[in-house]
């Protein structure tokens, strides 16, 4: 008998955890891993502030159209604006995705810190990722094969970096290995001296080195007066104009508040 | 044969088997010692002063009267840093200009290392990420930050053709003839005086919500997302099963059409689970729509489907393994078919469908593939009993691989992923030992 009221006793404990949590619509989030950082300092910001329920997915910015355009998501998260053929399904079904640009990005091309390359002009970096080139020397660096990363083909960075580098439409090299996150890039490229990848700028930390494209480095300045050749808004999309608490959620990254944590991310405000 | 070759043919597979038995036990010590030893510096670990200022800022915990007065103490020896930071910044202003714009970048390294080890520095604005509100936490990463302090990393690239070597130069000699010097002894001797590291133990680890995606906190949402999935999947697999069993074994004619059936059902069992995933987004979110987003109803049935091949197969076998007697015995006494199976064959089968009923729970509970598109979320707080229809869980299985690929500062929390593949393991084990206890349990009250 005792066992069995413990037992119920346990049970309860999640059900009272229940009516104490319970708020009255949830703010789902789908998408980019690049603007996840973002997306779930404001969800923690907001649910401090306003008892509002937040959940955010990392699934990349494909997943989170696709998601959108599913209606099983309040706001996708995209690091790239959405391609005419999501619009056009989203159309087909009466979905209209409205785009908040939230903040900017700079596409960082990173190497191995011991790799003494320091900058790369954006022709390097597209034969490199064509696979023209394919040693470090022929760029100015040591002997040693360059070990290309790539995102999935779901990742909105994946898709702003072939657009704003390599061009559209061009075939990336077959030995390019691809990773799922910019978490997983930033770690390959950390643990493998010749490897090169691509990072949001927030992602950037000691472990990698970031060279300079053109010239100028990924930075806060170059980056928002857009001298830095690979930049790129983020994006929060909506299903039709927003009301309620989504665009109180969505305002976030316009109010002081909002800025700063942006800013303390290591992304740009606008 | 004769009787020699027979020996040796028997002693080398006696000594195969042994040896795979010795290979198994390695890499189960291999995976498993390291788990557990991390996992538990999750919850076990030298906490600085750092570490209680957060506890008693974020979650209301522990003696403020002994936090002041510990503050304080570590407050009076990290004044004469901050003095000392002051000194330098005076002596900055007074440098010739380009000797001004040599220290300038050195310095804002020592600072920015310093608000790493002890948090925002005095005349730091506050910052709105909890992760920047504090030094560091824990002591063995405190030992690390104080290693970035005192020594700056160099590359080494005088050999062209080979990549360059990482070397540190003391960051004292390069502040060599400025009153900063004396800053890096003085952090040294006296870090533990500015942090007061003491024995921990984290209970609310297991308790307590992530503060600001998991730097800090703990990991109850995680721990209570796999119970309601898994005990969600439960409730819809474990019935279900067992009547497709009974079905099976007792009411099906055995022809072409059962036997179809029972070769869907195991070849199901074998279906990679990354596909029940992808069935569960497009059946039951995109089609039936069974909640708005993801949520732990749409997790739990996608679970349910993917552990019911396993669930009747188990029961199948135990029903089976009721002797023929015991029914034989039941109609003879002129017990229905019904009422044979309800009160004869499932009691006496009961141990087995349950063994397996648990064993499938352990695999739900474990499963990350099937929860990506249908339930979890990387961030999300503890949910309810009356959200399961329309919110969205973090699992403990998603989240270790989420934090330890995608998150943004992934090395930075390598204590609190080690802790969540410790508590998913734990929970695993002890639904297969209760597993195994409960089977004994029955069997003992049946026989007795």
């Amino acid at each position: 008998m005792m066992k069995k009221l413990l037992l119920l006793a346990f049970f309860l404990s999640f059900a009272v955890g229940a009516t104490a949590n319970a708020a009255d619509k949830t703010i789902v989030l789908d998408g980019s891993t690049t603007v996840g950082p973002i997306a779930k300092s404001f969800a923690t910001y907001f649910t401090r502030k306003f008892g509002i329920r937040v959940t955010v997915s990392e699934s990349g910015s494909g997943n989170g159209a696709k998601s959108l355009i599913n209606h099983t998501c309040s706001i996708a998260t995209l690091s790239r604006p959405m391609k005419a053929e999501e619009l056009a399904a989203a159309k087909k079904i009466g979905v209209n995705p409205v785009a908040h640009v939230i903040a900017l990005d700079g596409l960082a091309m990173v190497v191995h810190p011991g790799n003494p390359v320091r900058s790369l002009t954006k022709a390097q970096i597209s034969s490199i990722y064509r696979g023209t080139v394919t040693n470090w020397q022929e760029v100015g660096g040591p002997n040693a094969r360059i070990v290309v990363i790539q995102r999935e083909s779901n990742s909105g960075t994946e898709d702003s970096f072939k657009e704003l580098v390599v061009g559209k439409g061009v075939q990336i090299t077959r030995n390019a290995e691809t990773q799922a996150s910019n978490g997983a890039v930033k770690n390959r490229v950390s643990t493998t001296p010749g490897a090169i990848g691509f990072l949001g700028l927030g992602f950037v930390d000691r472990s990698v080195k970031s060279v300079a494209v053109n010239g100028i480095a990924p930075t806060i300045p170059s980056v928002k007066n857009g001298t830095y050749p690979v930049t790129r808004p983020l994006y929060f999309y909506t299903d039709g104009a927003p009301s309620g608490p989504v665009k109180q959620f969505i305002e976030l990254s316009k109010t002081a508040d909002g800025r700063r944590m942006i800013s303390e991310l290591g992304f740009v405000n606008q | 044969m004769n009787l020699g070759t027979r020996k040796i043919l028997d002693r080398s597979f006696t000594a195969l088997g042994i040896g795979s038995i010795v290979i198994m036990a390695l890499a189960l010590m291999i995976v498993i010692v390291p788990i557990v030893t991390n996992g538990i510096g999750a919850l076990f670990f030298t906490g600085t002063v750092e570490h209680r200022k957060m506890l008693f800022h974020e979650f209301k915990r522990g003696d403020s009267q002994k936090l002041t007065e510990e503050s304080a103490s570590a407050e009076r020896y990290r004044a004469k840093v901050y003095e000392m930071l002051s000194g330098f910044e005076a002596e900055l202003e007074t440098m010739a200009p380009e000797k001004k714009r040599e220290y300038q970048p050195k310095y804002t390294e020592v600072r920015t290392a310093l608000q790493a080890l002890l948090g925002p520095l005095p005349g730091d604005p506050e910052p709105m990420l909890t992760r920047f509100k504090y030094g560091q936490t824990r002591w063995e990463k405190a030992e690390a930050k104080l290693h970035d302090l005192l020594y700056e990393v160099k590359w080494d690239n005088s050999d062209p053709n080979v990549m360059s070597k990482e070397y540190f130069v003391s960051r004292a000699i390069s502040f060599e003839g400025t009153s900063l010097v004396k800053l890096f002894p003085y952090v040294e001797n006296n870090i533990s005086k500015m942090l007061l590291p003491e024995f921990t133990f984290y209970w609310g680890f297991i308790t307590d919500s992530s503060v600001d995606s998991h730097f800090f906190g703990g990991i109850w949402p995680e721990i209570q997302g796999t119970f309601f999935l898994a005990v969600g999947a439960m409730l819809f697999a474990f019935p279900l099963g067992v009547i497709a069993a009974v079905y099976f074994t007792e009411y099906a004619r055995p022809g072409f059409f059962n036997s179809m059936l029972r070769s869907a059902n195991s070849t199901l069992a074998g279906v990679p689970s990354i596909v029940f995933g992808m069935f569960g987004l497009a059946f039951f979110i995109n089609t039936l729509k069974v909640s708005e987003s993801k949520s732990v109803i749409a997790g739990a049935l996608t679970l349910a489907i993917m552990i019911l091949p396993t669930i009747i197969r188990a029961a199948e076998e135990a029903i089976l393994a009721v002797p023929k007697t015991y029914r034989e015995a039941s109609l003879s006494l002129g017990s229905t078919k019904w009422n044979t199976i309800v009160t004869v064959i499932l009691p006496a089968a009961l141990p087995g469908i349950l063994t397996g009923g648990v064993i499938s729970l352990g695999r739900a509970a474990g499963e990350t593939a099937p929860i990506i598109f249908t339930a979890a979320v990387s961030v999300g707080s503890a949910i309810g009993l009356a959200d399961v229809f329309s919110s969205p869980t973090p699992a403990l299985s998603w989240n270790i691989y989420n934090l330890a690929s995608e998150h943004e500062a992934a090395a930075q929390i390598r204590h609190v992923q080690y802790g969540m593949a410790l508590a998913l393991v734990s929970i695993v084990l002890l639904l297969n030992l209760s597993a195994i206890v409960l089977r004994a349990r029955i069997s003992k009250k049946l026989k007795g």
